[in-house]
């Protein structure tokens, strides 16, 4: 019973505090006055002295997502529209993004790389997806530099124990190729470059199967062996009008940039038609070249599997005995290193084959970094001397005062430098 | 591989990387004034001392912790470390060496055959991962020896850990 003073009306001292619905009021039980009514709502004020244990403190949970998520997300979105991508796509890559900002390691990392984080999450699905993206096409839409946009990507699928199935070089060859303009006539493209895309495209991934066999593809960025494969499919579909038009060219009319190590891949891959060349029996009479191969692929890419059987040596030393499998034996190729490999039934192969070699005859199939390698061989291991080392042998002063300067020297040094 | 064709694997150690503490703050000027061979990079605070007998660089910052790379074993890294603290205690500071640990051993292999990266990483989906876009190896991770190993299509692999 609160007693506040007295009614103004009646003068009663029985005053009452009584709720009348959800008011609080204070009431003279004798007359019925109200004299003070409470607040329906209460202020910030009021609350404030209600609350006894803070937000951060308890273990209530904000439903709304921070800004920063929310426009993480919206990023993640706007690129799933701009590359086309299913909506099953969008939903994986959101919910990727919003793992991986809650976990410790991404969550306080700058702004820069929490957009890299949404485009990573993207390329990511789309990989899972076997949809074919390269990294190149998400920096490029992000405005990212490859080594960050790789270390991001690096410590996304770490931590978030992601696989990433490898990129299927048929779907990235059919993607590339969509991207090229010479498939429709066009003001800038000369009638007879314009080509038809089927025929393309099937040329390209024989071609780029080829490259696959030969070890040109295994550690090598995938892009320039399809833009090189592209041209010279492209130039082996009607040689006459094409032959002069060079790779650079090519890319310009096609609207792709030449990325470049393509000069570099389109080099070997004439090396390894050159050698299929050499074994095709109608063009034995023929002086082929660089040039004059390119009339030629359409036939090289169908007789491949015997040409290249012939072309390269094989583990059993003479090709007529060579009674393995295509691929077991393209596989294994001869090693490189002959006397490190040194098996009894090689012996007898390898030094006709080293005579052979000198003629022209095949070489081993190997990568072309092991052809011609530019790295000085490794030294064997440390002299008898080196390795009775312990580590805890004395020292002597004579030994430490090669690394100090004398004390002319200091001066010297000093006088010219100027140090302050 | 029959049992009688079994080559023996040359495993070269390339580089050995130690960590030792002096246990005192080091004027880093003075350093780079009265020692030879070294080099004074300001900006970032750290002078780095190059040794010749075993072929070492040092990089020493001015806290006194003290990181050693070029050695081909751990004993070399260790005789390095003492004649490099050594060497500091000539210039005139009251170095103690302690907290002597090697940190990181870089060794490379050669196989004599070729692997294909594809299919090798296909077979060891949790362990391996082969992205060519950013690099033109495997790398292959040993979770149990903290080890990480970089597989190349040439044979070469490049052990680290």
């Amino acid at each position: 019973m609160a007693e506040r003073g007295r009614c103004p009306e009646c003068g009663s001292a029985a005053l009452v505090e009584d709720a009348h619905y959800a008011q609080q009021q204070l009431v003279c039980a004798a007359c019925g006055c109200v004299l003070a009514e409470g607040l329906l709502t209460t202020t910030y004020t009021d609350e404030e002295h209600l609350r006894e244990v803070a937000y951060s403190q308890s273990t209530g949970q904000k439903e709304q997502l921070s800004r920063c998520l929310q426009r993480g997300i919206r990023r993640v979105q706007d690129l799933c529209k701009v590359l086309q991508l299913p909506t099953v796509f969008e939903e994986t890559a959101v919910s990727y993004f919003q793992r991986a900002l809650q976990h410790p390691s991404f969550h306080l990392v700058s702004l820069e790389k929490k957009e890299l984080l949404g485009g990573c999450c993207v390329f990511v699905t789309c990989r899972q997806h076997n949809w074919p993206l390269t990294m190149g096409t998400i920096c490029s839409l992000l405005y990212a530099k490859q080594e960050l946009f790789a270390s991001v990507y690096l410590s996304l699928q770490k931590e978030l124990g992601l696989s990433v199935p490898a990129l299927s070089l048929g779907d990235l060859v059919k993607t590339h190729l969509n991207s090229f303009r010479l498939f429709q006539h066009a003001a800038d493209v000369p009638a007879p470059f314009v080509e038809d895309k089927e025929k393309m495209v099937a040329r390209t991934m024989q071609i780029v199967e080829l490259a696959s066999e030969t070890w040109l593809v295994t550690g090598r960025h995938p892009i320039p062996i399809v833009t090189a494969a592209a041209f010279l499919s492209w130039q082996s579909l009607q040689p006459p009008a094409r032959l002069t038009c060079t790779l650079a060219r090519f890319c310009k009319l096609a609207g792709v940039d030449l990325p470049p190590p393509a000069h570099l891949r389109l080099k070997e891959l004439l090396e390894i038609l050159l050698r299929m060349a050499s074994q095709l029996a109608w063009l034995r009479v023929f002086k082929v070249d660089k040039k004059t191969v390119v009339k030629h692929i359409g036939d090289l890419l169908q007789h491949r599997i015997f040409l290249l059987k012939n072309a390269f040596c094989l583990e059993d030393g003479e090709e007529q005995r060579a009674a393995a499998p295509g691929e077991g034996s393209l596989g294994g190729g001869c090693p490189g290193s002959a006397p490190a490999a040194g098996g009894a039934a090689q012996e007898d192969g390898c030094p006709s084959e080293g005579k052979r070699q000198r003629e022209g005859g095949p070489r081993p199939l190997l990568p072309p970094c092991l052809i011609n390698p530019r790295k000085r061989l490794r030294t064997a291991a440390p002299s008898a001397a080196d390795s009775a080392v312990t580590g805890d042998e004395p020292i002597s002063d004579s030994e430490i005062e090669q690394y100090l300067r004398g004390p002319e020297e200091i001066r010297a040094f000093r006088k010219a430098k100027a140090w302050p | 591989m029959d049992a009688d064709s079994d080559v023996a694997l040359d495993i070269l150690i390339t580089n050995v990387v130690c960590v030792f503490r002096t246990r005192c703050h080091l004027n880093l000027r003075k350093i780079a004034l009265e020692g030879a061979n070294v080099i004074y990079k300001r900006d970032v605070g750290k002078v780095l001392m190059k040794l010749r007998k075993p072929r070492i660089t040092a990089t020493i910052w001015s806290s006194g912790k003290v990181i050693c790379t070029g050695a081909t074993s751990e004993e070399e890294a260790k005789f390095g470390a003492r004649r490099l603290a050594r060497s500091l205690q000539k210039l005139g500071f009251q170095v103690i060496f302690t907290d002597f640990k090697v940190v990181n051993v870089l060794a490379v292999c050669n196989m004599p055959f070729e692997i294909r990266l594809p299919e090798f990483t296909k077979k060891n989906r949790p362990h391996a991962s082969y992205e060519p876009e950013l690099h033109p190896a495997v790398c292959y991770r040993i979770k149990t020896l903290r080890a990480t190993l970089q597989i190349f299509s040439t044979g070469s692999i490049t052990v680290t850990g």
